[in-house]
């Protein structure tokens, strides 16, 4: 029973971090109609930034919580010029374009950064112990011990997406927001600033995937590609949630950690996981095919 | 009929310029020739599914990967011979190619992408590496082919790289040939009309699914064809070089060369395989007295962010202009490019 | 003998209703007409045909054999053909491999002979080929062949589609608005064309167009679809005559949108009356000059100019297709005017953003209303005092329309008709632009909402906004309208006066119901004959009784009392209205 316990709390975190990066990709593609096959990849490099700051320059004198603040601080902040960068630099001029040209652009984003990132940080395995809590601190939750830091990313992701939910409906920008993932053409009727709303919603989709990439990095030995390749998991989690909404989409995220996370009980498979991902894609996408997904214009 | 006889003869042509180039070179540049054959079979499988078909597909390397497993498999463990192995190589692709064209049916655009991209990772991640699969991968360290010869090439001689390479050389140019009277023939215009409009298509006669099915099948069976000629190549197989990131390269410089034209594939396939390792041992030295190393990732680097710039400033993107005006341009410019990156 | 025949064909969307009850014949050889207004389920109707749509009910037959789960490109290989009204042509191949496409389809060719260049494919393509050519030399597109399709203008891919759907030798051949685009010259060759398409190729055709005048010219039988049922069917002169029709067009409310829909209180005490008199019209507001614009390669309006001063209320008039909303969407920015240019407040805003044109105070509410279908009401305020900057307090709508405030936190997309445009309205109200531009504000509302929004719009004028309406429901509009411009066939045909044009109301049933300016049928029919020899009009009151919209129930009483006392409707409501004046 407690093994079982063990693998759903594994499960939920790893559907944590799904459920975050999901997050990030449907707001991106809600708004500006991108779906971002780079959003690994961006996670990923923010992720090694912040990696960098913290084992890569000597901090002498400061206290171990103040490096790994300045560490995260140092990545998120890379991912806001990243976002930023990306939609000046390429999305704003592609506004019109058939969603498939976008998501082509994607691709070649994904193949920039990925060898950029390997360029700078070679191909090694590497391990990056930015714990927000201690590392040995415990929970006991119906007599089940749980690392701490396992419910760390359980409450940042609900916390995100309950933040971000919030900053959706109760603000202007976020109703801005909305309109402009309702219908683009009539928000800029309404004069909404489009532009701004891409920007905002790259930069916020970006320093998104970066908190998803620290957070999952304490628990594995991580490497330029396998961050770049959780994109995957992302999608079918945002499939789930239909590329619309956003509870389901967290929804979506986890349940497909816990998918992933129980036949590893009874099976050892390094891939499995990987198959389950595809199996759910099809799953969600052959069933709605008739209709289409909400989100996704035929 | 004038129209296939020059193509002949230009086949003929390049085949006798292109067939001496390796000659005289080192057993790595050799190795890179052959290599880029392979590959370009790959881009001109996608040029056939999603230049002409309109298909978007993720996982070309995949299908490679199957031919080059499926061939590996049939010589060092069924022990047949190797033209039987490049058969089954060919076989298996092809089956593969049709059941990822199923679920395609329905779905279009991104979401064909997403699915191409989970069968890409699967089989890279999974398929190729689980020990489930042992059976048909040779288990962790693939299959090695030392042994096995194809008409009178034999794997361990000294010259069948060379060998190896042009019997590559002959059956890409077949293809593009082959290729080339396709788009011009009844079902190359069915698969065109696919591509510019499904809907027009299937009211006007067009069978959808056979059609849909027809492109998979042939894309899949054309570039596990390259594939299954990796073990006589390299001597094993492994699933490092039809790892995802092959299949998004070849996706990427598909469509930055046009994956509308024949002629991109093997451009392509020459930069994927010889670029690399021409950089490798040239792209170092120093410069106003500092060391620099211009290595693989360069080249990706600069793959990834030439890709951006030609989707966003060709007004129609990917799907580029056809005029022939355009394509002189673009003919122009891959010259060009050609001599930047290689100029090192 | 009847080649095409369908019944009680119904489509349902969900819970949307596209089609219902459809019966219709279609005989060889004849040219049949499918008209009515937007939405009436044309297209639906032709992807039916097609096998694109599948119908839920009801049964299609062609030439003796059922329709029913035969895929597409099987029916294609039976005979039936179409085009498509927003062009769906092969852009990056030649107008000959267009061509070729279904003629190889149908006929069966093998697929591979060609990649293998073996000597019989070499045959069947030149055979091919020269067929192929004769079809374009039939349609005057010699030496368009190996022109790349995507390339040439809206006008020539008209009949290459056309050309195409005959190539694959075709039996009925569905041709979907190929008049759209089309000037009015264009379009009087393409009727000649279809004549001579029946002739030469042995083909029936179905007809789907706006324009009255192609359709009346050229068809044999007539369909009137509204709201997706059968109005009415018969040959042009009947049709044109019948009353239906006429209502349906000039705008009558049909029962299922009226019915069961309470009159809401819309418009609160304080607003002045509609009899308040008109300020002078100030300064010129907006200037649009000689401008074009289209989509793609359909070019929709050449050569439109109008103008708007502060104050004034000026209705752009016409039958659909006209260009109107295409004109509204270049002012606005949503479209790119490609000549001409275009002024607001002295400003040249040609090719600027939508979403500047919008601040700078020309706000646009489109056809369709211009919401977010998944935003609640108070979001949608919210965002329209948000882009103006000015904190209007939200109450300043809920007292126009205190049904919204009940509303308000429900989705824009789940209110009614009436609901969404009192939101659409309310955006006026908060963020008071300069101009408010108003595309088909009536449609599908009933009359009661509707005359008090129109009271609304002369509440807007009182405080000084100008607006710009399109309407289609002429008298309507005339009635709050300082000026209108009539539109046809893609530009400005008349402007006047609405006095002038109310007077005049010849224009613009001629413009409608593709009637030259000589014929008084509809007025005459609208009176029910009271017309007399020297074409005298019949009493103003009467035009509007008609052609406003009522409520279903008084409609049905006003029909059953009419039949019961021998009369006719018009006759009926005439001698009503007498009486009530009294």
């Amino acid at each position: 029973m407690s093994a079982f316990a063990a693998y759903t709390i594994i499960g939920l975190s790893l559907g944590g971090i799904f459920a975050l990066a999901a997050l990030g990709i449907v707001l991106i593609y809600r708004v500006t109609g991108v779906l971002n096959f780079a959003h690994g990849a961006m996670g990923m490099f923010s992720t090694f930034v912040a990696w960098q700051v913290f084992y890569g320059y000597p901090h002498p004198g400061m206290p171990s919580w103040e490096v790994t603040a300045e560490a995260i601080l140092a990545g998120l902040g890379f991912a806001v010029v990243l976002g930023l960068f990306l939609e000046l630099a390429v999305f704003r001029w592609v506004r019109n374009r058939p969603q498939i040209t976008k998501a082509v652009i994607t691709i070649g984003v994904l193949l920039t950064l990925q060898s950029a990132a390997s360029l700078i940080w070679k191909n090694n395995q590497y391990h990056l112990p930015i714990y927000i809590a201690p590392q040995t601190s415990t929970f006991m939750l119906a007599g089940v011990p749980i690392g701490a830091n396992y419910i760390v990313i359980v409450v940042a992701a609900l916390g995100l997406a309950f933040g971000l939910a919030a900053f959706l409906r109760g603000t202007a920008f976020g109703r801005a927001m909305r309109a402009v993932s309702d219908n683009p053409t009539t928000a800029a009727l309404w004069g909404v600033r489009v532009d701004a709303v891409g920007a905002v919603s790259w930069v916020l989709g970006s320093v998104i995937a970066a908190i998803a990439g620290i957070l999952i990095t304490p628990f594995i030995n991580f490497d330029t590609t396998s961050l770049t390749l959780l994109v995957v998991d992302s999608l079918a989690a945002a499939l789930i949630g239909g590329l619309v909404s956003l509870p389901l989409t967290v929804l979506g995220g986890f349940v497909l950690g816990l998918l992933e996370t129980y036949p590893t009980i009874w099976i050892q498979s390094l891939g499995l996981p990987r198959l389950i991902a595809l199996l759910v894609i099809l799953a969600v996408l052959i069933v709605r095919s008739p209709r289409g997904l909400p989100g996704v214009a035929k | 009929m004038r129209g296939n006889a020059w193509r002949f003869a230009a086949a003929l042509i390049a085949f006798a310029v292109l067939a001496r180039l390796p000659v005289g070179l080192d057993a790595g540049f050799q190795f890179d020739a052959a290599l880029a054959v392979i590959w370009a079979f790959g881009i001109l499988s996608l040029v056939l599914l999603y230049g002409y078909a309109g298909q978007v597909s993720l996982c070309q390397a995949t299908f490679a990967g199957v031919g080059a497993y499926g061939a590996g498999m049939t010589v060092a463990s069924l022990h047949g011979g190797y033209l039987l192995g490049i058969v089954v190589g060919v076989l298996f692709a092809t089956v593969l190619g049709v059941l990822v064209g199923l679920p395609a049916l329905r779905l279009h655009g991104i979401t064909l992408a997403m699915v191409t991209l989970g069968i890409a990772l699967v089989f890279d991640k999974y398929v190729f590496q689980d020990h489930l699969f042992d059976w048909f991968t040779g288990g962790a360290a693939g299959w090695q082919v030392s042994s096995a010869s194809l008409l009178g090439i034999s794997v361990d001689s000294s010259k069948h790289l060379l060998a190896s390479y042009d019997v590559l050389l002959a059956l890409f140019l077949v293809c593009a040939v082959l290729m080339l009277n396709l788009h011009s023939s009844g079902a190359g215009r069915r698969f065109r009309a696919i591509r510019d409009s499904e809907l027009a298509a299937s009211t006007m006669g067009v069978n959808l699914t056979r059609y849909k099915l027809l492109a998979f099948a042939m894309s899949a069976g054309m570039a596990g064809l390259g594939g299954s000629f990796y073990p006589l190549v390299a001597g094993s197989v492994s699933p490092q070089p039809f790892w995802v990131f092959t299949s998004l390269q070849l996706a990427a410089i598909g469509v930055l060369m046009g994956v509308r034209y024949v002629p991109a594939a093997a451009l392509g396939g020459f930069f994927m395989a010889v670029v690399p390792d021409v950089l490798t041992r040239y792209g170092h030295g120093t410069f106003l007295n500092r060391a620099y190393e211009i290595s693989f990732d360069w080249f990706q680097i600069a793959v990834g962010v030439l890709l951006v710039l030609q989707l966003i400033l060709l007004p129609d993107g990917v799907w580029g202009d056809l005029r022939s005006h355009a394509a002189r341009i673009r003919g122009a410019l891959r010259f060009k490019r050609a001599g930047e990156v290689t100029a090192a | 003998m009847t080649m095409l025949r369908l019944r009680d064909v119904g489509v349902r969307f969900g819970g949307l209703v596209a089609l219902n009850d459809v019966s219709l014949d279609l005989n060889r050889g004849e040219i049949l007409g499918l008209i009515g207004p937007n939405g009436a389920g044309k297209t639906t109707l032709f992807n039916c045909i097609t096998g694109v749509v599948q119908p839920t009910q009801g049964s299609m037959y062609f030439e003796g054999r059922s329709l029913r789960l035969v895929p597409p490109h099987e029916r294609a290989r039976r005979g039936i053909a179409r085009t498509f009204q927003n062009l769906q042509l092969w852009d990056s191949m030649t107008v000959l491999e267009n061509l070729e496409v279904p003629m190889d389809a149908v006929g069966r060719r093998n697929t591979f002979s060609d990649a293998l260049g073996l000597p019989f494919s070499g045959y069947s393509e030149r055979a091919a080929r020269e067929r192929a050519r004769a079809i374009l030399h039939v349609l005057e597109l010699d030496g368009y062949g190996d022109r790349l399709a995507g390339d040439l203008p809206a006008g020539i891919q008209r009949r290459v589609e056309i050309g195409r759907a005959l190539a694959m030798r075709p039996k009925l051949v569905l041709l979907d608005e190929p008049a759209a685009g089309l000037d009015a010259r264009e379009t009087e060759r393409l009727a000649d064309l279809l004549r001579t398409v029946r002739e030469r190729f042995h083909v029936s055709l179905l007809l789907v167009d706006h324009d009255m005048s192609l359709v009346m010219r050229v068809c044999d039988f007539i369909y009137v679809l509204d709201f997706g049922k059968v109005l009415a069917s018969g040959d042009p002169a009947e049709v044109r005559n019948d009353q239906k029709v006429i209502a349906a067009y000039l705008g009558e409310a049909t029962p299922e949108l009226s019915a069961g829909e309470p009159v809401p209180e819309l418009v609160s005490g304080e607003n002045p009356e509609v009899t308040a008199p008109r300020k002078e019209p100030g300064e010129v507001l907006l200037e649009v000059e000689s401008i074009a614009a289209g989509y793609g390669h359909l070019e929709v309006i050449r050569d439109v100019s109008l103008s708007v001063r502060a104050g004034e209320v000026v209705a752009c008039i016409g039958a659909n297709g006209a260009g109107k909303t295409t004109t509204l969407r270049a002012i606005s920015g949503v479209i790119h005017a490609r000549t001409g240019s275009i002024r607001f407040g002295g400003r040249d805003i040609t090719g600027a953003k939508p979403e500047r044109i919008a601040r700078m105070g020309l706000a646009h509410i489109p056809e369709g209303r211009g919401l977010f279908p998944r935003l609640s009401v108070e979001d949608t305020l919210r965002i329209a005092t948000d882009t103006t900057g000015n904190r209007a307090p939200l109450d300043l709508a809920y007292d126009v329309f205190p049904r919204l405030k009940q509303r308000r936190r429900q989705a824009v997309g789940t209110l009614s008709g009436g609901e969404q445009q009192m939101v659409a309205m309310a955006r006026a109200i908060l963020a008071r632009p300069r101009l408010l531009m108003i595309d088909e504000m009536s449609q599908g509302l009933a009359p009661t909402i509707v005359r008090q929004l129109f009271r609304l719009i002369d509440v807007f004028r009182e405080q000084g906004i100008a607006v710009l309406l399109v309407e289609q429901f002429v008298e309507s509009a005339l009635e709050v309208a300082d000026r209108a411009y009539v539109f046809e066939h893609g530009s400005v045909a008349h402007e006047a006066s609405a006095e002038e044009l109310r007077r005049d109301r010849n224009l613009i049933s001629g413009s409608y119901l593709g009637a030259t300016a000589d014929e008084t049928a509809a007025i005459a029919v609208a009176s029910n004959g009271h017309s007399n020899g020297n074409g005298h009009f019949p009493h103003p009151d009467l035009m509007e009784v008609v052609s406003m919209r009522m409520p279903a129930a008084l409609k049905r009483a006003l029909e059953e009392r009419a039949e019961r006392e021998g009369r006719t409707v018009g006759a009926l409501a005439l001698d009503l209205l007498e009486e009530a004046k009294r």
